[in-house]
């Protein structure tokens, strides 16, 4: 398996077991509509978030150590066609998530229902980019 | 639309005293694993790239990729 495959293997795990969790609470607990700012689901957040990069800060580094020639080589032009590809399928993901939260949710919700939604819309671009990454990179495995 | 590029990549490899796939890429500048796409037709190069290849097997580009009108391909990124 491709260096760049693996990393993008590794952002999907870091995505699924830290956002996996914070969206389980937030579908699990109640939120109150119009209790902003509400510290405890700001910390939940904070917490999902610094665990996520300590994850991919971790992982980086142990690819690294494993296949150094690899990590420091710079992309080549099918990685770069590759990032292309991903990047742009999840841009219009994000694009029409953010569509949906900033000119539809304001008419039926408020406060945090609408900041997850958008954190959710965010998250899940960034699975189809790594998605759509890893994918591209099974196709052409040898 | 049909059509695909095809190669002799594997046969001029072998050719240049079995080169490996991992120095090929690495005269070329890029990894093993796209010099394997492009050799199983998973991967079109970028004309630069085609140039590079058939330089370093001392060929015209004619002789290492061709055009197949009739097959249909299944290259992308």
């Amino acid at each position: 398996m491709a260096y760049r495959e693996k990393t993008g293997w590794l952002s999907l795990i870091a995505m699924a077991l830290t956002f996996g969790p914070y969206f389980a609470i937030v579908a699990t607990h109640t939120i109150p509509a119009s209790g902003l700012p509400n510290l405890r689901l700001l910390v939940v957040f904070a917490v999902a978030a610094l665990c996520q990069a300590l994850i991919l800060i971790a992982g980086h580094l142990y690819l690294g150590l494993r296949s150094p020639g690899e990590a420091r080589t710079p992309p080549d032009e099918r990685d770069r066609a590759i990032m292309r590809r991903s990047i742009s399928s999840a841009y219009y993901v994000l694009i029409a998530g953010m569509i949906l939260v900033g000119g539809v949710m304001p008419f039926n919700s408020s406060g945090w229902s609408i900041v997850n939604a958008a954190i959710l819309m965010i998250v899940i671009a960034e699975v189809v980019h790594y998605g759509v990454l890893v994918l591209c990179y099974r196709r052409h495995a040898s | 639309m049909t059509g695909s590029v095809s190669n002799r990549m594997r046969v001029l490899r072998f050719l240049n005293g079995e080169m490996s796939q991992a120095e090929l890429g690495q005269r070329i500048g890029v990894t093993r694993q796209t010099i394997a796409a492009i050799e199983s037709g998973k991967y079109s190069p970028t004309l630069e790239a085609a140039f590079r290849i058939a330089d370093v097997f001392g060929v015209p580009l004619p002789e290492v990729f061709t055009w197949d009108a009739n097959s249909t391909g299944s290259q992308g990124a």
